[in-house]
């Protein structure tokens, strides 16, 4: 299998992009890395996009191609809910590593907010099992609210342990010039937030985003394009069901633990060889779970730690420094290409954000409450 | 037909015995294809619950809308509970299915399916409730 190696990034802000559509969000992240890269021009494109349907577009590639010039490429959609970012990283990595191309440019999108909360909420559910969960109306707070709670009694946590993670992440967030959520908090604010489902309240919440964000993925061929690659030493997928109810366990994230074994034992690394890490918190239980299925953390253990200091800038690893879903914001598609982007700066020192002395890094991002998740290492 | 309604169907294996709820094809624990289906039993307990207070989009009539995963013999079932406050709503309680109206498909059905109802409020069948199932 041939090497790949990140020749450029780019991203827009995250937010509320009323007055852009899908495809200048698409475009403008795009052809930042595409400048980054020296202005190559790719021969493939991969979308990555959960929810393009609610707003009636589909056919994103073809819809984001055309726009930024590349008529003649070829080029798709993947999916894979909240995760489609990393399903779309996956996918451009094999299209290079297979040798079928030695260019690949992957877009992550999102464009959500022109619709209606509501709407939103039930279409972010998709991921959840239409037969069997959605007909009770149980949203995809719920769904997260349900584990929570399971997880607080198993292993006797407190909820002020685990909130304290928001706190942390609306400080990284407030230094993150890309961050929809720049206000830092305290813990009392997240108290005395409402409650969504219990016990999950709003800031436990990661909010609703738009956004999108690019990487520009070449072979060892092209690895002159940039004179800081970074390389792509591990990668690795894998499912789960779509439904809790079937989990022998509910707290373990069987596709968040074995992608990440996948990506660290391809890569060769060790998991305390990772310095820095841009992991999946939905919601504040989400990184927890992350944490642990990842290994930064025995099971049951993340929230004391992050109360004690860990994860924070300065400690190894620091996760989240972008601020996390929870500040940095969560523009669904587009996430898990966000997090690649921010990690691939830190590794080259030029996150303009909260900076981490980095050699080694990891991504994790995941679909469903735990039903497909794709992790990355990356070297500089 | 209410009787029949009530059936909850999982998935057993015939070579490890593994149960499941939803049923799947196949053992998610051996792998077996060997699979019957078998019915769950009817009570169960409650091992961790939410109350939904920001519905998903056809649901406001049903807010606070108190969802549970609920252990059903050897496998689990998620679905709403009624007929309870939630704060009253605690993990070990038992509970017993009963059939209740859902909020209408994007089609304009009216479905009814298995929601449960704490087990001390009285026998499933022949409840006078008023979205109960039209006999």
């Amino acid at each position: 299998m041939r090497g790949v190696y990140v020749a450029g990034v780019g991203m827009t802000n995250v937010g509320r992009h009323t007055n852009t559509s899908l495809r200048d969000l698409g475009g403008i992240a795009a052809l930042k890395a595409i400048e980054e890269a020296g202005n190559e021009r790719p021969e493939a494109l991969v979308i990555g996009n959960m929810l393009s349907s609610l707003i009636e577009q589909e056919n994103l590639a073809s819809l984001i191609g055309d726009h930024i010039g590349l008529r003649g490429v070829s080029g798709f959609k993947v999916e894979g809910a909240c995760g489609s970012g990393g399903v779309a990283i996956m996918t451009g990595y094999s299209l290079i590593a297979s040798g079928l191309f030695n260019k690949v440019l992957v877009v992550g999108v999102e464009k959500l907010l022109e619709r209606p909360p509501s709407d939103v909420i039930r279409g972010l559910a998709y991921a959840a099992d239409a037969d069997y969960e959605l007909v009770h109306g149980v949203t995809f707070s719920g769904l997260n609210a349900l584990v929570m709670r399971y997880y607080m009694g198993k292993h006797g946590i407190d909820y002020e342990e685990i909130a304290e993670w928001s706190v942390l992440m609306h400080r990284n967030g407030s230094r993150n010039p890309f961050a929809q959520l720049r206000n830092e908090i305290t813990l009392e604010d997240v108290v005395r937030s409402p409650l969504i489902a219990d016990p999950i309240r709003l800031y436990d919440s990661c909010p609703l985003s738009d956004g999108a964000a690019a990487v520009y993925l070449v072979s060892e061929k092209l690895r002159r394009v940039n004179d800081t690659p970074v390389t792509i030493v591990g990668i690795g997928n894998a499912l789960d069901s779509t439904d809790l109810t079937s989990r022998p366990e509910l707290d373990d994230l069987l596709a968040s633990r074995v992608s990440a074994d996948k990506a660290l034992r391809m890569a060769k690394v060790r998991v305390e060889d990772i310095d820095v890490a841009e992991i999946h918190d939905a919601y504040t239980i989400t990184a927890a779970l992350s944490i642990e299925s990842i290994g930064f953390a025995e099971r049951g253990r993340a929230p004391r730690m992050w109360c004690e200091g860990r994860f924070s800038p300065g400690d190894k690893p620091t996760v989240n420094p972008s601020g996390g879903l929870k500040a940095r914001g969560h523009p669904v598609g587009a996430t898990g290409v966000y997090q690649l982007a921010e990690v691939v700066m830190q590794l080259r020192g030029d996150f303009p954000g909260v900076k981490v002395p980095a050699e080694i890094g990891l991504t994790q991002n995941i679909g469903g409450v735990g039903s497909n998740a794709t992790t990355v290492v990356l070297k500089r | 037909m209410k009787n029949v309604l009530l059936n909850i169907s999982a998935s057993k294996c015939l070579r490890c015995g593994y149960t499941v709820y939803p049923p799947k094809m196949r053992c998610i624990r051996c792998g077996s294809g060997e699979i019957v289906y078998v019915n769950l039993p009817r009570e169960g307990e409650v091992l961790s619950y939410t109350v939904v207070r920001a519905p998903a989009k056809g649901f406001e009539e049903f807010t606070p809308l108190i969802i549970a995963l609920i252990r059903l013999g050897e496998a689990r079932i998620l679905s709403e509970v009624v007929e309870v406050n939630p704060e009253e709503m605690k993990v070990g309680m038992k509970v017993v299915a009963t059939i209740r109206r859902t909020a209408r498909t994007i089609d304009g059905g009216l479905p009814y399916v298995v929601k449960f109802k704490p087990l001390e409020s009285g026998s499933e069948v022949g409840s006078n409730q008023p979205d109960s199932f039209p006999s």
